[in-house]
Protein backbone atom coordinates (compact mmCIF):
# COMPACT_ATOMS: atom_id res chain seq x y z
CA UNK A 1 0.00 0.00 0.00
CA UNK A 2 2.60 2.33 1.05
CA UNK A 3 3.78 2.49 -2.99
CA UNK A 4 0.81 4.18 -3.91
CA UNK A 5 2.25 7.34 -2.13
CA UNK A 6 5.71 6.78 -2.86
CA UNK A 7 7.23 9.65 -5.36
CA UNK A 8 9.09 9.30 -8.35
CA UNK A 9 12.66 8.43 -7.57
CA UNK A 10 15.68 11.11 -8.26
CA UNK A 11 16.19 9.07 -11.41
CA UNK A 12 12.82 8.68 -12.83
CA UNK A 13 13.36 7.76 -16.29
CA UNK A 14 10.51 9.28 -17.51
CA UNK A 15 11.75 12.70 -16.56
CA UNK A 16 14.82 11.58 -18.12
CA UNK A 17 12.85 11.46 -21.67
CA UNK A 18 11.10 14.67 -21.07
CA UNK A 19 14.22 16.49 -20.83
CA UNK A 20 15.69 14.71 -24.17
CA UNK A 21 12.57 15.68 -25.65
CA UNK A 22 11.82 19.22 -24.38
CA UNK A 23 12.95 20.92 -27.54
CA UNK A 24 10.40 19.03 -29.39
CA UNK A 25 7.83 19.18 -26.67
CA UNK A 26 7.72 23.00 -27.14
CA UNK A 27 7.55 22.70 -30.87
CA UNK A 28 4.72 20.58 -30.13
CA UNK A 29 3.12 23.33 -27.82
CA UNK A 30 4.15 26.65 -29.81
CA UNK A 31 2.27 24.53 -32.71
CA UNK A 32 -0.80 24.10 -30.90
CA UNK A 33 -0.92 27.51 -29.11
CA UNK A 34 0.67 29.81 -31.38
CA UNK A 35 2.88 31.37 -28.98
CA UNK A 36 6.03 30.35 -28.08
CA UNK A 37 6.47 31.69 -24.48
CA UNK A 38 2.97 29.96 -23.68
CA UNK A 39 4.94 26.89 -25.17
CA UNK A 40 7.65 27.04 -22.73
CA UNK A 41 5.39 27.64 -20.18
CA UNK A 42 2.98 24.71 -20.96
CA UNK A 43 6.18 22.72 -21.01
CA UNK A 44 7.63 23.73 -17.49
CA UNK A 45 3.76 23.00 -16.26
CA UNK A 46 4.19 19.21 -17.94
CA UNK A 47 7.27 18.70 -16.47
CA UNK A 48 5.55 19.59 -12.89
CA UNK A 49 3.10 17.34 -13.82
CA UNK A 50 5.30 14.30 -14.52
CA UNK A 51 7.14 14.84 -11.68
CA UNK A 52 4.35 14.36 -9.49
CA UNK A 53 2.20 12.26 -11.65
CA UNK A 54 0.31 9.25 -10.02
CA UNK A 55 2.26 6.28 -9.71
CA UNK A 56 -0.66 4.06 -10.96
CA UNK A 57 -0.31 5.93 -14.40
CA UNK A 58 2.37 3.54 -15.76
CA UNK A 59 3.52 3.57 -19.24
CA UNK A 60 3.73 0.82 -21.90
CA UNK A 61 5.25 3.48 -24.34
CA UNK A 62 6.78 6.52 -22.33
CA UNK A 63 6.41 9.18 -25.03
CA UNK A 64 3.30 8.58 -25.98
CA UNK A 65 2.36 9.04 -22.12
CA UNK A 66 3.89 12.33 -22.18
CA UNK A 67 1.90 13.91 -25.04
CA UNK A 68 -0.88 12.72 -23.71
CA UNK A 69 -0.34 14.62 -20.62
CA UNK A 70 1.25 17.17 -22.79
CA UNK A 71 -2.51 17.17 -24.30
CA UNK A 72 -4.02 17.48 -21.15
CA UNK A 73 -1.73 20.60 -19.65
CA UNK A 74 -3.33 22.12 -22.39
CA UNK A 75 -6.52 21.70 -21.56
CA UNK A 76 -6.16 22.11 -18.28
CA UNK A 77 -4.90 25.67 -19.39
CA UNK A 78 -8.08 26.31 -21.81
CA UNK A 79 -10.44 25.73 -18.96
CA UNK A 80 -8.43 27.74 -16.62
CA UNK A 81 -8.65 30.31 -19.40
CA UNK A 82 -12.12 30.05 -19.94
CA UNK A 83 -12.76 30.45 -16.03
CA UNK A 84 -10.57 33.55 -15.40
CA UNK A 85 -13.37 35.43 -17.89
CA UNK A 86 -11.60 34.66 -21.04
CA UNK A 87 -15.71 34.14 -22.04
CA UNK A 88 -16.51 31.20 -23.90
CA UNK A 89 -14.21 31.57 -26.72
CA UNK A 90 -13.79 28.11 -27.61
CA UNK A 91 -10.45 26.47 -26.73
CA UNK A 92 -10.22 26.47 -30.76
CA UNK A 93 -9.62 29.94 -31.06
CA UNK A 94 -7.82 30.54 -27.52
CA UNK A 95 -5.39 28.11 -28.69
CA UNK A 96 -5.18 29.35 -32.46
CA UNK A 97 -5.21 33.24 -32.32
CA UNK A 98 -3.80 33.63 -29.26
CA UNK A 99 -0.79 35.71 -31.41
CA UNK A 100 -3.61 37.83 -32.63
CA UNK A 101 -4.94 39.06 -29.21
CA UNK A 102 -4.17 41.38 -27.30
CA UNK A 103 -3.85 39.73 -23.94
CA UNK A 104 -0.73 37.80 -25.72
CA UNK A 105 0.69 39.97 -28.40
CA UNK A 106 3.14 41.94 -26.58
CA UNK A 107 5.18 38.56 -26.20
CA UNK A 108 4.69 37.81 -29.87
CA UNK A 109 8.00 38.32 -31.78
CA UNK A 110 6.02 38.09 -35.26
CA UNK A 111 4.22 41.56 -34.41
CA UNK A 112 7.67 43.24 -34.49
CA UNK A 113 8.72 41.37 -37.66
CA UNK A 114 6.17 42.71 -39.05
CA UNK A 115 6.44 46.16 -38.02
CA UNK A 116 8.07 47.38 -40.93
CA UNK A 117 6.67 48.17 -44.07
CA UNK A 118 8.85 46.04 -45.97
CA UNK A 119 8.53 43.01 -44.15
CA UNK A 120 4.61 43.56 -44.75
CA UNK A 121 5.20 43.91 -48.41
CA UNK A 122 7.15 40.82 -48.94
CA UNK A 123 4.26 38.70 -46.82
CA UNK A 124 1.38 40.31 -48.89
CA UNK A 125 3.31 39.92 -51.67
CA UNK A 126 4.47 36.00 -51.44
CA UNK A 127 0.82 35.57 -50.33
CA UNK A 128 -0.72 36.77 -53.44
CA UNK A 129 1.70 34.92 -56.28
CA UNK A 130 0.17 31.08 -54.09
CA UNK A 131 -1.93 30.04 -56.74
CA UNK A 132 -5.67 31.24 -56.69
CA UNK A 133 -7.45 28.22 -54.33
CA UNK A 134 -4.36 27.96 -52.40
CA UNK A 135 -4.15 31.38 -51.77
CA UNK A 136 -8.36 31.31 -50.87
CA UNK A 137 -7.46 28.58 -48.41
CA UNK A 138 -4.63 30.13 -47.07
CA UNK A 139 -6.66 33.38 -46.04
CA UNK A 140 -10.01 32.02 -44.82
CA UNK A 141 -8.18 29.97 -42.69
CA UNK A 142 -5.01 31.56 -41.38
CA UNK A 143 -5.39 35.05 -41.78
CA UNK A 144 -9.28 35.61 -41.47
CA UNK A 145 -9.30 32.77 -38.73
CA UNK A 146 -11.61 30.23 -39.86
CA UNK A 147 -11.21 26.50 -38.75
CA UNK A 148 -10.70 23.87 -41.37
CA UNK A 149 -14.28 22.48 -41.63
CA UNK A 150 -15.90 26.51 -42.01
CA UNK A 151 -12.93 27.24 -45.11
CA UNK A 152 -14.17 24.12 -46.78
CA UNK A 153 -17.61 24.67 -46.66
CA UNK A 154 -16.94 28.21 -48.11
CA UNK A 155 -14.41 27.19 -50.54
CA UNK A 156 -17.30 24.08 -51.09
CA UNK A 157 -14.31 21.32 -51.03
CA UNK A 158 -13.42 18.83 -49.17
CA UNK A 159 -11.72 19.63 -45.28
CA UNK A 160 -8.78 17.79 -46.84
CA UNK A 161 -8.59 19.54 -49.48
CA UNK A 162 -8.39 22.48 -47.72
CA UNK A 163 -5.64 21.20 -45.59
CA UNK A 164 -3.77 20.01 -48.41
CA UNK A 165 -3.93 23.83 -49.92
CA UNK A 166 -2.87 25.56 -46.47
CA UNK A 167 -0.28 23.21 -46.37
CA UNK A 168 1.01 23.57 -50.01
CA UNK A 169 0.58 27.36 -49.06
CA UNK A 170 2.58 27.17 -46.25
CA UNK A 171 5.54 25.17 -47.54
CA UNK A 172 5.22 27.67 -50.68
CA UNK A 173 5.53 30.82 -48.15
CA UNK A 174 8.26 29.24 -46.08
CA UNK A 175 10.96 28.31 -48.66
CA UNK A 176 10.48 31.81 -50.16
CA UNK A 177 10.58 33.62 -46.84
CA UNK A 178 12.34 31.20 -45.20
CA UNK A 179 15.69 32.57 -46.57
CA UNK B 1 23.78 15.19 -57.01
CA UNK B 2 22.49 18.71 -56.48
CA UNK B 3 19.25 17.89 -57.41
CA UNK B 4 19.05 15.45 -54.87
CA UNK B 5 19.52 17.51 -52.75
CA UNK B 6 17.24 19.87 -53.51
CA UNK B 7 14.25 17.10 -53.79
CA UNK B 8 15.55 15.95 -50.14
CA UNK B 9 15.16 19.86 -48.93
CA UNK B 10 11.68 19.94 -50.94
CA UNK B 11 10.60 17.52 -49.07
CA UNK B 12 11.48 18.23 -45.71
CA UNK B 13 9.72 21.59 -46.51
CA UNK B 14 6.80 19.91 -47.29
CA UNK B 15 6.71 17.87 -44.40
CA UNK B 16 6.98 20.41 -42.05
CA UNK B 17 4.27 22.41 -43.18
CA UNK B 18 2.19 19.20 -43.09
CA UNK B 19 2.83 18.52 -39.47
CA UNK B 20 2.52 22.49 -38.70
CA UNK B 21 -0.92 22.47 -40.31
CA UNK B 22 -1.98 19.34 -38.20
CA UNK B 23 -0.80 20.18 -34.71
CA UNK B 24 -2.72 24.04 -35.13
CA UNK B 25 -5.77 22.23 -36.73
CA UNK B 26 -5.25 20.20 -33.45
CA UNK B 27 -6.48 17.07 -34.29
CA UNK B 28 -3.40 15.50 -33.31
CA UNK B 29 -3.97 11.86 -31.77
CA UNK B 30 -1.65 10.31 -29.57
CA UNK B 31 0.09 7.95 -32.16
CA UNK B 32 0.47 11.20 -34.53
CA UNK B 33 2.12 13.10 -31.72
CA UNK B 34 4.51 10.11 -31.17
CA UNK B 35 4.96 10.13 -34.82
CA UNK B 36 5.94 13.74 -35.24
CA UNK B 37 8.18 13.41 -32.25
CA UNK B 38 9.95 10.90 -34.12
CA UNK B 39 9.75 12.67 -37.18
CA UNK B 40 11.41 15.61 -35.34
CA UNK B 41 14.12 13.56 -33.64
CA UNK B 42 15.33 11.73 -36.96
CA UNK B 43 17.58 14.87 -38.62
CA UNK B 44 18.40 17.94 -37.26
CA UNK B 45 17.39 19.42 -39.98
CA UNK B 46 13.62 18.33 -39.90
CA UNK B 47 14.01 20.49 -36.53
CA UNK B 48 14.57 23.81 -38.37
CA UNK B 49 12.35 23.14 -41.48
CA UNK B 50 9.39 22.72 -39.07
CA UNK B 51 10.85 26.24 -36.68
CA UNK B 52 10.86 27.68 -40.17
CA UNK B 53 7.63 26.86 -41.24
CA UNK B 54 5.85 27.79 -37.48
CA UNK B 55 7.68 30.99 -37.88
CA UNK B 56 5.73 31.71 -40.91
CA UNK B 57 2.86 30.49 -40.06
CA UNK B 58 2.73 32.59 -36.83
CA UNK B 59 3.96 35.65 -38.35
CA UNK B 60 1.24 35.50 -40.93
CA UNK B 61 -1.18 34.66 -38.08
CA UNK B 62 -0.20 37.77 -36.39
CA UNK B 63 0.01 40.21 -39.33
CA UNK B 64 -3.58 38.52 -40.63
CA UNK B 65 -5.34 41.26 -40.60
CA UNK B 66 -2.97 43.54 -42.40
CA UNK B 67 -2.36 41.12 -45.00
CA UNK B 68 -5.68 40.66 -45.71
CA UNK B 69 -6.49 44.73 -45.93
CA UNK B 70 -3.45 45.12 -48.46
CA UNK B 71 -4.26 41.64 -50.70
CA UNK B 72 -7.84 43.59 -51.06
CA UNK B 73 -6.42 46.52 -52.02
CA UNK B 74 -3.86 44.70 -53.99
CA UNK B 75 -6.70 43.27 -56.10
CA UNK B 76 -8.35 47.00 -56.29
CA UNK B 77 -4.98 48.23 -57.39
CA UNK B 78 -5.75 50.38 -60.25
CA UNK B 79 -8.40 52.73 -58.17
CA UNK B 80 -7.86 55.81 -56.81
CA UNK B 81 -6.68 56.02 -53.28
CA UNK B 82 -9.93 57.68 -52.16
CA UNK B 83 -12.17 54.96 -53.02
CA UNK B 84 -9.93 52.32 -51.16
CA UNK B 85 -11.69 51.82 -48.22
CA UNK B 86 -15.49 51.31 -49.98
CA UNK B 87 -13.56 48.63 -52.51
CA UNK B 88 -12.11 47.18 -49.65
CA UNK B 89 -15.95 46.36 -48.48
CA UNK B 90 -17.01 45.91 -51.97
CA UNK B 91 -14.44 43.10 -52.06
CA UNK B 92 -15.28 41.65 -49.10
CA UNK B 93 -19.22 41.85 -50.02
CA UNK B 94 -18.23 40.06 -53.39
CA UNK B 95 -16.76 37.35 -51.69
CA UNK B 96 -19.55 36.54 -49.19
CA UNK B 97 -21.36 36.53 -52.31
CA UNK B 98 -19.38 33.83 -54.11
CA UNK B 99 -19.71 31.81 -50.56
CA UNK B 100 -23.29 31.53 -51.48
CA UNK B 101 -23.44 30.59 -54.53
CA UNK B 102 -20.44 28.08 -54.21
CA UNK B 103 -22.30 26.72 -51.28
CA UNK B 104 -25.24 24.66 -52.92
CA UNK B 105 -27.77 22.48 -50.66
CA UNK B 106 -27.40 19.21 -51.24
CA UNK B 107 -30.34 17.22 -51.77
CA UNK B 108 -28.86 14.06 -51.58
CA UNK B 109 -31.10 12.14 -48.83
CA UNK B 110 -28.59 11.93 -45.60
CA UNK B 111 -27.75 7.65 -44.30
CA UNK B 112 -28.03 6.98 -40.91
CA UNK B 113 -24.79 4.99 -40.08
CA UNK B 114 -24.62 3.18 -37.10
CA UNK B 115 -21.37 2.66 -34.78
CA UNK B 116 -21.16 -0.26 -32.51
CA UNK B 117 -18.56 -1.35 -30.11
CA UNK B 118 -17.83 -4.79 -28.07
CA UNK B 119 -17.12 -5.14 -24.55
CA UNK B 120 -13.37 -4.19 -24.33
CA UNK B 121 -13.13 -2.65 -27.46
CA UNK B 122 -12.28 1.66 -28.07
CA UNK B 123 -12.89 3.05 -31.29
CA UNK B 124 -12.37 6.49 -32.95
CA UNK B 125 -14.82 7.78 -35.77
CA UNK B 126 -13.95 10.21 -38.16
CA UNK B 127 -16.77 12.48 -39.53
CA UNK B 128 -16.82 13.70 -43.26
CA UNK B 129 -17.53 16.99 -41.85
CA UNK B 130 -14.06 16.85 -40.02
CA UNK B 131 -15.59 15.83 -36.30
CA UNK B 132 -13.93 13.20 -34.15
CA UNK B 133 -15.70 10.31 -32.41
CA UNK B 134 -14.52 8.68 -29.39
CA UNK B 135 -16.51 5.08 -28.18
CA UNK B 136 -15.76 3.48 -25.36
CA UNK B 137 -16.65 -0.30 -24.65
CA UNK B 138 -20.21 -1.35 -25.19
CA UNK B 139 -21.57 1.54 -27.28
CA UNK B 140 -23.85 2.08 -29.79
CA UNK B 141 -25.07 5.49 -31.31
CA UNK B 142 -26.29 6.41 -35.10
CA UNK B 143 -24.57 9.46 -36.97
CA UNK B 144 -26.63 11.54 -39.86
CA UNK B 145 -25.15 14.32 -41.31
CA UNK B 146 -27.68 16.10 -42.60
CA UNK B 147 -27.74 19.76 -44.54
CA UNK B 148 -29.30 21.41 -42.08
CA UNK B 149 -28.06 19.31 -38.89
CA UNK B 150 -25.56 16.93 -37.54
CA UNK B 151 -27.58 14.52 -35.48
CA UNK B 152 -26.78 11.56 -33.16
CA UNK B 153 -28.38 9.12 -31.39
CA UNK B 154 -26.75 7.77 -28.71
CA UNK B 155 -28.28 4.52 -27.55
CA UNK B 156 -26.01 3.64 -24.76
CA UNK B 157 -22.57 3.84 -23.82
CA UNK B 158 -20.07 6.48 -23.86
CA UNK B 159 -18.27 8.67 -26.16
CA UNK B 160 -16.24 11.89 -26.64
CA UNK B 161 -17.16 14.04 -28.90
CA UNK B 162 -15.01 16.77 -30.72
CA UNK B 163 -17.02 18.50 -33.39
CA UNK B 164 -16.03 20.52 -35.66
CA UNK B 165 -17.16 24.36 -35.85
CA UNK B 166 -19.76 24.82 -38.19
CA UNK B 167 -21.94 27.51 -37.72
CA UNK B 168 -24.53 26.39 -39.95
CA UNK B 169 -25.03 22.87 -39.26
CA UNK B 170 -25.70 22.54 -35.22
CA UNK B 171 -24.58 19.38 -33.55
CA UNK B 172 -27.89 17.27 -32.20
CA UNK B 173 -27.29 14.59 -29.89
CA UNK B 174 -30.26 12.86 -28.38
CA UNK B 175 -29.77 10.59 -25.68
CA UNK B 176 -33.02 9.33 -24.15
CA UNK B 177 -35.31 11.88 -22.46
CA UNK B 178 -31.82 14.29 -23.35
CA UNK B 179 -30.94 16.07 -26.53
CA UNK B 180 -27.57 18.37 -26.43
CA UNK B 181 -26.58 20.82 -28.84
CA UNK B 182 -23.38 21.70 -29.96
CA UNK B 183 -21.64 24.60 -32.36
CA UNK B 184 -18.04 23.28 -31.73
CA UNK B 185 -16.67 21.51 -28.82
CA UNK B 186 -14.91 18.63 -27.04
CA UNK B 187 -16.80 16.76 -24.64
CA UNK B 188 -18.02 13.48 -23.20
CA UNK B 189 -21.62 11.83 -23.34
CA UNK B 190 -22.16 8.86 -20.97
CA UNK B 191 -25.40 6.77 -20.68
CA UNK B 192 -25.47 3.79 -19.41
CA UNK B 193 -28.22 1.96 -17.08
CA UNK B 194 -31.24 5.13 -17.05
CA UNK B 195 -28.33 7.77 -16.20
CA UNK B 196 -26.83 10.20 -18.59
CA UNK B 197 -23.80 12.74 -18.12
CA UNK B 198 -22.48 14.85 -20.23
CA UNK B 199 -18.90 16.61 -19.26
CA UNK B 200 -17.65 19.50 -21.36
CA UNK B 201 -13.34 19.83 -22.01
CA UNK B 202 -13.60 22.92 -24.83
CA UNK B 203 -16.03 25.21 -26.03
CA UNK B 204 -20.00 25.26 -24.45
CA UNK B 205 -22.72 22.67 -25.40
CA UNK B 206 -26.74 22.71 -23.92
CA UNK B 207 -28.46 19.86 -22.55
CA UNK B 208 -32.69 20.30 -23.04
CA UNK B 209 -35.22 18.05 -22.38
CA UNK B 210 -36.16 16.33 -25.64
CA UNK B 211 -39.48 16.53 -27.17
CA UNK B 212 -42.41 15.16 -25.06
CA UNK B 213 -39.58 15.28 -21.93
CA UNK B 214 -39.75 18.17 -19.49
CA UNK B 215 -37.06 19.75 -17.16
CA UNK B 216 -34.88 22.23 -17.58
CA UNK B 217 -32.51 23.41 -20.42
CA UNK B 218 -28.85 24.00 -18.94
CA UNK B 219 -25.80 25.58 -20.62
CA UNK B 220 -22.57 23.80 -19.72
CA UNK B 221 -19.30 25.36 -19.99
CA UNK B 222 -15.84 23.72 -19.60
CA UNK B 223 -15.19 21.68 -16.14
CA UNK B 224 -18.62 21.48 -15.60
CA UNK B 225 -20.56 17.71 -15.96
CA UNK B 226 -24.56 17.82 -15.80
CA UNK B 227 -26.08 14.19 -14.44
CA UNK B 228 -29.59 13.25 -15.37
CA UNK B 229 -31.25 10.33 -14.43
CA UNK B 230 -33.78 9.42 -17.64
CA UNK B 231 -37.18 9.83 -16.18
CA UNK B 232 -36.90 12.40 -13.63
CA UNK B 233 -37.15 16.02 -14.46
CA UNK B 234 -34.07 16.39 -11.75
CA UNK B 235 -30.87 17.56 -13.26
CA UNK B 236 -27.23 18.35 -11.26
CA UNK B 237 -24.62 20.61 -12.69
CA UNK B 238 -21.18 19.56 -11.10
CA UNK B 239 -17.55 20.95 -11.52
CA UNK B 240 -15.69 18.05 -12.70
CA UNK B 241 -12.13 17.81 -14.14
CA UNK B 242 -12.97 17.21 -18.11
CA UNK B 243 -9.95 15.84 -18.54
CA UNK B 244 -9.96 13.52 -15.60
CA UNK B 245 -13.78 12.04 -17.55
CA UNK B 246 -12.03 11.76 -21.12
CA UNK B 247 -9.27 9.68 -19.49
CA UNK B 248 -10.87 6.51 -20.58
CA UNK B 249 -9.73 7.37 -24.59
CA UNK B 250 -6.28 6.20 -22.88
CA UNK B 251 -6.95 3.54 -20.96
CA UNK B 252 -7.52 5.44 -18.29
CA UNK B 253 -10.47 5.40 -15.70
CA UNK B 254 -9.96 8.24 -12.71
CA UNK B 255 -12.78 8.29 -10.20
CA UNK B 256 -13.53 11.14 -7.42
CA UNK B 257 -15.83 9.86 -4.48
CA UNK B 258 -17.87 7.67 -7.02
CA UNK B 259 -19.65 4.45 -5.36
CA UNK B 260 -17.88 1.03 -6.33
CA UNK B 261 -20.75 -0.07 -7.97
CA UNK B 262 -20.03 2.59 -10.82
CA UNK B 263 -16.48 1.79 -11.23
CA UNK B 264 -17.19 -1.76 -11.27
CA UNK B 265 -19.94 -1.29 -13.52
CA UNK B 266 -17.48 0.57 -15.75
CA UNK B 267 -14.85 -2.08 -15.92
CA UNK B 268 -17.64 -4.46 -17.06
CA UNK B 269 -17.60 -2.78 -20.18
CA UNK B 270 -14.39 -3.65 -20.32
CA UNK B 271 -13.61 -7.37 -19.90
CA UNK B 272 -15.75 -10.17 -20.33
CA UNK B 273 -15.54 -11.83 -17.41
CA UNK B 274 -18.10 -9.80 -14.88
CA UNK B 275 -17.74 -8.36 -11.51
CA UNK B 276 -20.36 -8.36 -9.11
CA UNK B 277 -20.95 -7.10 -5.50
CA UNK B 278 -23.95 -8.41 -3.66
CA UNK B 279 -22.98 -6.24 -0.83
CA UNK B 280 -24.81 -3.24 -0.74
CA UNK B 281 -22.75 -0.92 1.59
CA UNK B 282 -19.98 -2.13 -0.71
CA UNK B 283 -21.32 -0.92 -3.45
CA UNK B 284 -21.95 2.46 -2.34
CA UNK B 285 -18.55 2.94 -0.72
CA UNK B 286 -17.37 6.43 -2.44
CA UNK B 287 -13.47 5.38 -3.85
CA UNK B 288 -11.55 7.84 -5.71
CA UNK B 289 -8.24 7.01 -7.80
CA UNK B 290 -7.13 6.48 -11.15
CA UNK B 291 -7.05 2.98 -12.72
CA UNK B 292 -5.36 1.87 -15.69
CA UNK B 293 -7.86 -0.83 -17.85
CA UNK B 294 -4.92 -3.40 -18.81
CA UNK B 295 -6.25 -6.73 -17.78
CA UNK B 296 -8.48 -7.88 -15.25
CA UNK B 297 -6.74 -9.11 -12.75
CA UNK B 298 -4.22 -5.86 -12.37
CA UNK B 299 -6.98 -3.87 -12.54
CA UNK B 300 -8.87 -5.84 -9.53
CA UNK B 301 -5.80 -5.54 -7.36
CA UNK B 302 -5.08 -2.05 -8.05
CA UNK B 303 -8.94 -1.72 -7.30
CA UNK B 304 -8.12 -3.44 -3.91
CA UNK B 305 -5.50 -0.61 -3.03
CA UNK B 306 -8.26 1.99 -3.28
CA UNK B 307 -10.91 0.35 -1.11
CA UNK B 308 -10.50 -3.05 0.98
CA UNK B 309 -12.11 -5.49 -0.50
CA UNK B 310 -11.07 -9.03 -1.29
CA UNK B 311 -12.46 -11.72 -4.36
CA UNK B 312 -13.76 -14.74 -4.83
CA UNK B 313 -13.47 -15.94 -8.57
CA UNK B 314 -15.57 -18.54 -10.29
CA UNK B 315 -16.77 -19.55 -13.76
CA UNK B 316 -19.62 -16.86 -13.56
CA UNK B 317 -17.47 -13.79 -12.76
CA UNK B 318 -15.46 -12.13 -9.98
CA UNK B 319 -17.31 -11.23 -6.57
CA UNK B 320 -15.46 -8.66 -4.32
CA UNK B 321 -16.50 -8.81 -0.57
CA UNK B 322 -15.51 -6.49 2.25
CA UNK B 323 -11.93 -7.39 3.59
CA UNK B 324 -12.19 -8.35 7.13
CA UNK B 325 -11.10 -5.40 8.31
CA UNK B 326 -7.31 -5.83 9.97
CA UNK B 327 -5.65 -4.41 12.87
CA UNK B 328 -8.79 -3.44 14.68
Amino acid sequence: MADLGAPPGPTDPLLEIYLERRPNLVRFFAARCGSLTLAEDLAQELYVKLATRDPAVTAENPVALIYRVATNVMLDRARGEARAGARDAAWRRTAHASVGEEDVAEEAPADEAVSSRQRLRQLVEAAADLPPQMQRAFRLHKLEGRSHAETAQVMGISVKSVEKHISAALKTLTARLGR
Amino acid sequence: MNSIWRFGDDARREDAAAWVVRLEAGSLGETEAVAFDAWLSAAPDNANAFDAALAVSHIYAAAGDAVTKALSERRAAPAPVGRRAFLAVGAMAAAAAVAVVVAPDLVSAPKATTYVTAKGERRTVRLADGSTLDLNAGTRLSVTLAHDARRVTLDQGQAVFDVAHDQRRPFLIAAGDRTIRVVGTQFDVRRRAGKLSVTVARGAVEVRPSEGATGQAYRLHPGQRLDHIEGAALTQVVATRAEEVLGWRSGRLVYREQPLGDVVADLNQQFSLPIRIDDPTLAATPISGVLMVDNQDAVIRRLALLVPISTVRSDAGVVLRRAVASGR
